[in-house]
């Protein structure tokens, strides 16, 4: 298996069985583009997150849809397909969902304190491994103003 | 026809892909006819992994990538 960065700050590429010559498509695309497909990738993740959370909220006929084009990535027309209603009404149920989602995540900010949970956790994670090697307690310290930022948060 | 999709996996909160190619009537529960990569956005920076002369033979026997799954591919370099 070969390596290598194409975008050093987005996104690592494997891929398996490659020759060296295709390696340099990527870098031959413009920057921005490349940008552009990255955000609409970014926008996937954000959205499969929101349902993770709020996604139990949206009524069924509705989270069906939602679910296919965010998670299971059908098309617009393949969901209107499926589902015998128009193109233009699936892509309305979408957005309308995404609005509503994004409307809890506004109220409730569970994603938000979630993330900066887990960041504090790990944080104390790494701590708690380094103090057990180097037993210095003086850290602990840290781990204390940590879980005191945990306790805000939530 | 037969799509390359990208295909949700991985626990609550942890977003996971996989890329897929799958017949376009295969039904929502999601059986695939063989799976050519791994897109994780829970690493900083993403990983996007790829068999790419998988990707190339799949697209070439007329799989047809979905705008998503095109995306990534663009960024792999492959398309």
């Amino acid at each position: 298996m070969s390596k290598k960065i194409l975008d050093s700050k987005k996104y690592i590429v494997y891929t398996t069985i490659c020759k060296e010559k295709n390696f340099t498509g990527g870098a031959f695309m413009e920057k921005e583009k490349r940008q552009k497909d990255a955000d609409t990738l970014e926008h996937i993740v954000e959205m499969s997150l929101l349902y993770d959370f709020y996604g139990a909220l949206l009524k069924e006929h509705k989270r069906e849809i939602f679910e296919d084009y965010i998670l299971n990535d059908y098309s617009l027309s393949e969901i209107a397909t499926i589902k015998g209603i128009s193109r233009q009404g699936v892509h309305d149920i979408v957005k309308r969902c995404s609005k509503e989602l994004e409307r809890y995540e506004d109220n409730l900010h569970l994603i938000d304190k979630f993330r900066k949970t887990k960041e504090s956790v790990n944080e104390i994670h790494t701590i708690a491994v380094r103090v057990k090697e180097t037993k210095n307690i003086d850290e602990i310290a840290k781990i204390e103003e940590l879980s005191n930022q945990i306790l805000e948060v939530i | 026809m037969v799509k390359i999709r990208l295909k949700r996996m991985g626990q609550k909160k942890a977003p996971f892909y996989r890329v897929v190619v799958a017949d376009e009537r295969s039904p929502r529960d999601g059986r695939f006819i063989e799976e050519i990569g791994t897109y994780d956005p829970n690493q900083e920076p993403s990983v996007f992994n790829i068999n790419e002369e998988a990707a190339k033979k799949w697209i070439a026997n007329g799989a047809k990538p979905t705008d998503t799954v095109n995306k990534l591919l663009k960024i792999a370099g492959i398309l």
